[in-house]
């Protein structure tokens, strides 16, 4: 299969990988490119390879550079705080973003304004993977996405991609950007396939990516909510709407030029978000486009998020809790109704 | 060798009296010209294990403290201009103002800290993992306190440290209070040596009042650290004659005896220093044209504190984030969004 990728040459060669096989290749070719890159983490050298994305790393570049850990979440996280001051390039992977809290200590009071504090002199270059459980009764505290809580805090920068491609591109500019970034991986996108470039690609972190253009109404998406956006966008269309759908790509760079650049055009903005409704991300973005546009808009935005509540493990709640692409499309449908 | 030469001897005298002047000075003019506007931890009394170490101290290591971090700042060589420019909170200090006390640090020089207690151990760790990463020289220095201790990370700290044996050296200076509180409404355990040990690292326990014995004991463990026997853990006991933070005593907080405080000023390490100083042939002109000296360049830091710039507001609100990538990233590509085909099934997740 081959697949155009946009300022990619012709001379790029793509495979078709999944996600989580385009995280591996990604942590791979970052590894072979900087002997400074290494990779840690509960079960990160484990033959069950972290749903794939660290599977055989171990064998390619030995234990020193792949390794497993204890499960002590605080210290992983100031130990890649110490090496990046060491001059290395951290990677801590975190099976689940609940695990990781431990760590809000060192992230918010000594990662986050290291740089600061050091008068502007530091550089603190680590990333942290970390997956978002979604399906199977995962429940409180396998299931939390707290994007929106460390978007807030100056200093982190904060990227949740939503296709292969994006994956691997943008996983290999967080390990080479010069700022500590979180990572945040979507298990549900896992599964999803993608033409590939096989080269080492990179990505600016920061730039939203418009995956569908359309005049009628903007959908700006984040992570494991970008498909079913898209999907939405299909549905609407056979309805004769024509929406336009916005990826973030990352909330820490926000690319709010491009949401309110298509707001502008389309007068009209459902914001979805894989995350919690109160105070979230949704809630930054449109509070950005009433900042700037708010009189000129057709409509009132909306967002469409999980509930303000928990996930239960039955399944009979963990169906009904995540939005889908019905969801978009009932609120791209009232915006569109109203006036 | 139990003993020590007249020109170490003498050198740690002059370190023992340019932290203790330092810090008495500080005390004095931060309560009477309310120039110094950020909380600060005097380290009068605990000079000991910054003295003792400084001579030992190379520029390829690294130190991370905890807050009372003023000894440790001068002991690895940073200025003492920029760190008295960084209380003023100007420009020219060693963090360009944005520090303060709590959170002094130098990027030349190496030497990190931080308010928040438990943080060092932890980091320290981290840069000590690095150096061994990249069999590059140097050992990192870990200074927290007792109160420390009774902080989880540290435990994860110690025990990574143990496990992938990296050339860390922790100090834990036990003044006998977490802040106020005194260790038996803290802990049942009476011993922090004895806490660690079962992680897999060798311990001592060291005066910190006898500033001569501790160097020479402090040599040995480092040394060690340096041929590549992995990390340590030294106890250092030690006394605060000052306050926890800011000029004024506290001890009408009561959190501590007079005669405790009596006992432990009886054995005050810096006489005894100058003593032994003059005993290994320093002549007293000598001590005294030091003496001098400290005092001298202490005034004129005070003063060029005084008349250098504060920071600029606006610059500082841009340097959060370096917002630059390693030279690896020499071209940006849009990505994939011509492949992706938003009609593929979620992954549906197995038990884990």
């Amino acid at each position: 299969m081959r697949a155009e990728i946009a300022n990619a040459t012709d001379a790029d060669d793509v495979r078709e990988q999944s996600f989580g096989e385009a995280i591996n290749d990604a942590l791979a070719q970052a590894m072979e490119l900087d002997e400074k890159v290494f990779l840690y983490g509960i079960g990160a050298d484990g033959k069950s390879g972290i749903f794939g994305s660290t599977t055989g790393l171990v064998d390619r570049f030995g234990a020193k550079r792949v390794f497993d850990t204890p499960i002590a979440e605080q210290g992983l996280t100031a130990m890649a705080l110490g090496a990046a001051v060491g001059g290395l390039r951290p990677v801590l992977v975190h099976q689940r973003f609940d695990f990781m809290l431990y760590a809000a200590d060192q992230l918010t009071n000594w990662i986050a304004p290291w740089r600061f504090i050091s008068g502007g002199r530091a550089k603190v270059p680590l990333t942290l993977r970390i997956i978002v459980g979604k399906g199977w009764g995962q429940g409180p505290q396998h299931s939390k996405s707290l994007h929106a809580w460390f978007a807030h805090v100056p200093g982190l920068q904060v990227v949740m991609p939503a296709s292969p491609a994006d994956a691997k591109g943008l996983l290999l500019s967080s390990i080479f950007s010069d700022d500590p970034t979180l990572f945040i991986e979507a298990r549900a996108l896992y599964s999803m396939r993608e033409a590939v470039p096989t080269r080492p690609y990179f990505i600016k972190i920061g730039e939203a990516l418009t995956r569908r253009s359309g005049n009628d109404i903007s959908i700006v998406a984040l992570s494991s909510m970008v498909p079913p956006s898209l999907q939405a966008a299909d549905l609407l269309a056979q309805q004769g709407i024509d929406a336009e759908v916005v990826d973030l790509r990352s909330l820490m760079p926000l690319d709010m030029n491009a949401v309110i650049a298509s707001v502008r055009k389309t007068g009209r903005l459902v914001v979805v978000e894989p995350g919690w409704r109160m105070y979230g991300a949704a809630a930054e973005i449109i509070t950005g486009v009433a900042e700037s546009l708010g009189p000129q808009m057709k409509s009132a935005p909306a967002r469409v998020t999980w509930p303000h509540a928990y996930v239960g493990s039955s399944r009979a709640l963990d169906e009904k809790f995540y939005p889908t692409s019905a969801d978009v499309v009932a609120a791209c449908r009232r915006s569109m109704a109203a006036r | 060798m139990n003993s020590i030469d007249t020109t170490t001897c003498f050198s740690l005298y002059r370190m023992g009296q340019l932290i203790r002047r330092t810090e008495e000075i500080l005390l004095d003019e931060y309560a009477a010209k309310q120039e110094m506007r950020c909380p600060m931890h005097f380290c009068i009394g605990q000079e000991g294990a910054p003295t003792a170490l400084a001579p030992l101290l190379r520029s390829d290591d690294s130190i991370v403290s905890h807050y009372r971090s003023h000894g440790y700042y001068l002991a690895k060589g940073a200025p003492l201009t920029e760190m008295i420019a960084e209380f003023h909170g100007k420009a020219t200090g060693s963090n360009g103002g944005f520090a303060g006390s709590m959170e002094l640090a130098h990027e030349e020089a190496r030497i990190y800290s931080g308010a928040i207690v438990g943080g060092p151990i932890a980091i320290a760790m981290g840069i000590a993992f690095a150096l061994k990463y990249r069999a590059a020289p140097g050992i990192v220095i870990a200074v927290v306190g007792d109160g420390s201790l009774d902080e989880g990370v540290s435990y994860e700290a110690l025990n990574l440290a143990a496990l992938h044996g990296v050339p860390l050296l922790t100090i834990c200076e036990n003044n006998l209070y977490a802040a106020h509180t005194p260790e038996p409404l803290r802990t049942m355990s009476r011993s922090l040596v004895e806490r660690v040990k079962p992680f897999g690292m060798r311990v001592e326990r060291f005066d910190g009042m006898d500033i001569v014995r501790l160097h020479l004991q402090l040599r040995d463990v480092i040394d060690e650290i340096r041929a590549g026997g992995g990390p340590r853990f030294v106890e250092i006991e030690t006394y605060r004659f000052c306050g926890h933070v800011g000029p004024e005593n506290d001890d009408w907080l009561e959190y501590r005896t007079a005669a405790e405080i009596a006992a432990w000023r009886r054995r005050d390490p810096l006489p005894a220093l100058r003593a032994e100083a003059l005993r290994l042939g320093t002549s007293e002109q000598v001590l005294r044209q030091c003496e001098a000296e400290i005092e001298n360049d202490i005034a004129e830091a005070l003063a060029a504190a005084r008349r250098d710039p504060f920071p600029d507001f606006h610059s500082s609100l841009d340097q959060v984030w370096a917002q630059s990538y390693s030279p690896v990233v020499t071209e940006f590509v849009r990505g994939g969004e011509a492949a992706f085909d938003s009609r593929q099934a979620e992954t549906r997740l197995k038990p884990y």
